[in-house]
């Protein structure tokens, strides 16, 4: 009997064919379930089928004779209904490859629940019945909730180039059923590893995680959270917590974060690139009225992270408002206003949502009279019309009804639907910058294309010179200083370019200290990903906020970085010191404070009031082709005879395979 | 091999050699460690002594020698039923039992309850 050693290098090299961009999907878990996908230890192999229709599923459910199969699906076919058929049979099913498309698809996509953080929010059963569990308005209408459904076989996903090119020849040659005859051995297959650590829910997960008489203590899941960032038009002494006398906030807030089904892929254009884009453009058009004339109250600008996950960010702001561990308190906040997604507002339309409930109260509801019309003589003698949606309508998800859980605050969130969202790829892969119509003309260097203020730029610009204008009015600002708040479309438009095509461009690499620039890769990824990990957004967005709302100060480097005026400097003033490149720095009042759901440090980890969520851990994600060969030859192998087929395929134009070519 | 009254220690235990006190000395002594929750000493009782008692020819000390083997078999027994329904019990409930499940066990395993 000759034995075939596997272990060899250059032996694996001329069997297997590894995966080089592999995009897994992993495992998340919250207080009562398991989402996601998970493969075995030892991978999942399976004979590669691509998927041609829906009908086509008989074959890997019921007809086919040699499962287990891994399906490959083009992009249209990766549907609810397909998926969840795959999903019950999966004894037949070893995994799946959804190839991603280079350009969006036509149809909708959005494989988030169509009510997106039903229960976080503030409509409950208590709050009003009538309004909870999307009865009134199906926010998402397109979501087919696949990113919550739980899979026991792994879902990767590659980019339709050479590489699955390959893999769809491989498949042609050998595994395709041609006028009903069965394919014959060997057979293309495909093994993917994504074995994930955790299981059954958070609280089994951290409490694995806490263990410590086992041999072997190991970490299991770790929970999401990064860190808000927030800054104030005046200075708020960070150091004293709780109540600040006869100080009044305005909240200007929006969301950093996003997903999609697969991990790390997070372009988040509309649902969270729009807003924020928006809000920063706005800080940066306040920053010279607000230290002329300093309004009567402060504008607290506050970027939350983690919304995504049952609003992680704003219930841990709100929390520690509560409890005195935040700079101001939820007695000092007088309004709050939201940016939403804003970047698809079809005919220049804008709509203003506010909460139907607390505007019963009539306190309440003339505070909110008095926001609206400032927003709408904002907009005036600009290209946008705004309206309020119908009187009934609850908010939509947002980071404000956080803060109307803890008590009526009026505030209005800033959206670009009426009702259901005119997002059709709500936290999907296909949520980017050609989803905003964000196009420069061909042949432009990078440089080029970052100075080039499309129309989502100058659209967007418009909007942020209506936020600004209506903040400074909310925060009791003289009318005269109005017409010069004016936001500035060379920032909007060189911001969009940051955080959609290419974050690696010569005006972030100004911004970011030289010791953080690893960080900078190609689209930016909006995942919150895991406290331990601070995510490249949130520290974009703390150097972006410093440079725009702050102002230059001629101070070494050393005393930059030690948060001193000079060597005699002693005092802790309430601002902050910001290092950026080529030696200058910085001062702002921009802070960042902790987005880690309180339930992770209350330990309740079973917890109905805050978010719970956890991501597995796992060793090793990878997936490789080959060629397998029948059962019989298992028994009595012949190792020469597989080598040739290998390379006989359309495998030929591996190196490893020109050294058999002459055999 | 080796002949005479004084024998060189050898790896396996010859009871062929042993004058017949030796024997039941040899077979009480591991009937009465096997109470100190060492059942396998039981089991090499069992084995070990089984022809000494019920295949050889009778002698003097075979009666108490066959009382200790019989003995050690009972006890045998219940340590197998008592330990064989632990060991099922425990692999089929501890993923539904949680936390006591997992205070329970050494290892847990990855990635399955």
């Amino acid at each position: 009997m000759v034995q075939v050693c596997v272990g060899g290098n250059s032996v694996e090299k001329k069997i297997y064919v590894h995966l080089n961009y592999t995009v897994p999907c992993v495992r998340l878990l919250n207080a009562t379930h398991q989402i996601g996908c998970q493969s075995s230890l030892s991978g999942n192999v399976g004979v590669l089928h691509v998927l041609e229709s829906e009908d086509n599923l008989d074959w890997v459910l019921k007809s086919g004779p040699n499962p287990p199969y891994l399906v490959i699906l083009e992009s249209p076919l990766f549907t609810r209904s397909i998926m969840m058929k795959l999903k019950n049979g999966s004894r037949r099913v070893a995994g799946v490859v959804v190839v991603a498309p280079n350009a969006n698809p036509l149809e909708a996509f959005s494989p988030h629940t169509t009510c997106p953080n039903e229960n976080s929010g503030v409509y409950s059963e208590d709050y009003d019945p009538a309004l909870a569990h999307c009865n009134v308005t199906v926010w998402n209408p397109f979501g087919n909730g696949l990113a919550y459904e739980e899979f026991d076989f792994p879902i990767f996903s590659l980019k339709d180039d050479n590489d699955t090119h390959v893999i769809r020849q491989c498949y042609m040659e050998h595994n395709r059923a041609v006028n009903g005859s069965t394919p014959q051995y060997p057979l293309c297959a495909m093994q993917l590893y994504s074995h994930m650590s955790a299981v059954t829910n958070t609280a089994t997960c951290m409490r694995r995680n806490d263990i410590d008489f086992s041999i072997s203590p190991e970490m299991v899941c770790d929970p999401l959270g990064d860190y808000n960032v927030w800054a104030s038009t005046r200075p708020i002494n960070n150091t004293a917590k709780g109540h600040k006398m006869w100080e009044s906030v305005v909240i200007a807030a929006a969301r950093l974060d996003s997903r999609s089904f697969f991990f790390d892929i997070a372009p988040g254009a509309d649902s969270g690139v729009s807003g924020f884009v928006t809000l920063l453009a706005a800080a940066h058009a306040l920053r010279n009225a607000t230290q002329e004339a300093p309004p009567n109250r402060t504008i607290l600008y506050a970027f939350f992270q983690g919304e995504t996950f049952d609003y992680i960010g704003s219930s841990r702001m709100v929390y520690d408002m509560q409890n005195n561990q935040f700079a101001v308190d939820l007695d000092n906040v007088h309004s709050v206003l939201e940016i939403g997604q804003v970047g698809l507002h079809t005919e220049s339309k804008l709509w203003l949502h506010s909460d139907p409930v607390s505007r019963k109260n009539s306190s309440v509801l003339f505070q909110v009279r008095k926001l609206i019309e400032n927003l709408q003589s904002a907009a005036g003698g600009l290209n946008i019309s705004m309206d309020e949606p119908s009187v009934s309508q609850p908010l939509p998800p947002s980071s404000f009804q956080r803060f109307l859980r803890a008590r009526p605050i009026p505030g209005v969130v800033l959206e670009d639907h009426q009702s259901a969202f005119s997002n059709r790829f709500y936290e999907s892969m296909y949520d980017n910058a050609e989803y905003l119509n964000i196009s420069y003309p061909p042949n432009m260097t990078p440089e080029e294309q970052l100075e080039f203020v499309t129309d989502t730029a100058k659209a967007l610009t418009e909007v942020a010179t209506m936020v600004a204008k209506a903040l400074y009015m909310q925060a009791g600002g003289s009318e005269p200083q109005l017409s010069s708040i004016k936001a500035d479309a060379q920032i909007v438009t060189r911001l969009l370019y940051g955080f959609l095509v290419r974050s690696n461009n010569s005006w972030f690499q100004q911004l970011i200290p030289s010791d953080l620039m690893s960080h900078l890769g190609k689209p930016t990824n909006f995942y919150v990903g895991v406290t331990q990990q601070s995510s490249e957004p949130t520290l974009l967005v703390q150097h972006l906020l410093a440079n725009l709302t702050g102002s230059t100060v001629n101070i070494t480097q050393e005393n930059c970085q030690n948060q001193r005026e000079d060597e005699n400097d002693k005092e802790n003033k309430h601002v902050g010191w910001h290092t950026q490149r080529e030696g200058f720095c910085i001062r702002s009042t921009v802070r960042l404070s902790k987005a880690l759901s309180p339930a992770f440090d209350m330990r309740e980890y079973t917890s109905k009031d805050y978010s719970t969520w956890t991501e597995s851990r796992w060793k090793s994600i990878k997936g490789r082709i080959f060629l397998v060969a029948s059962h019989d030859l298992e028994v009595n192998p012949s190792p020469h005879r597989v080598k040739d087929n290998i390379c006989k395929a359309d495998l030929t134009h591996l190196p490893s395979c020109n050294g058999l070519k002459g055999e | 091999m080796l002949q005479g009254k004084q024998e060189p220690r050898q790896i396996t235990m010859n009871l062929e050699r042993l004058p017949n006190e030796e024997k039941l000395s040899l077979c009480r002594k591991y009937y009465l460690g096997g109470f100190a929750f060492l059942p396998f000493l039981w089991l090499v009782n069992v084995v070990w002594f089984f022809r000494e008692a019920f295949v050889k020819p009778a002698y003097t000390e075979q009666l108490q020698i066959k009382t200790y083997v019989k003995r050690s078999a009972l006890g045998l027994l219940l340590w197998v039923a008592v330990l064989t329904t632990w060991i099922t019990i425990f692999q089929h409930f501890r993923a539904e039992w949680g936390e006591v499940g997992d205070y329970l066990s050494f290892t847990i395993p990855l990635g399955i309850p």
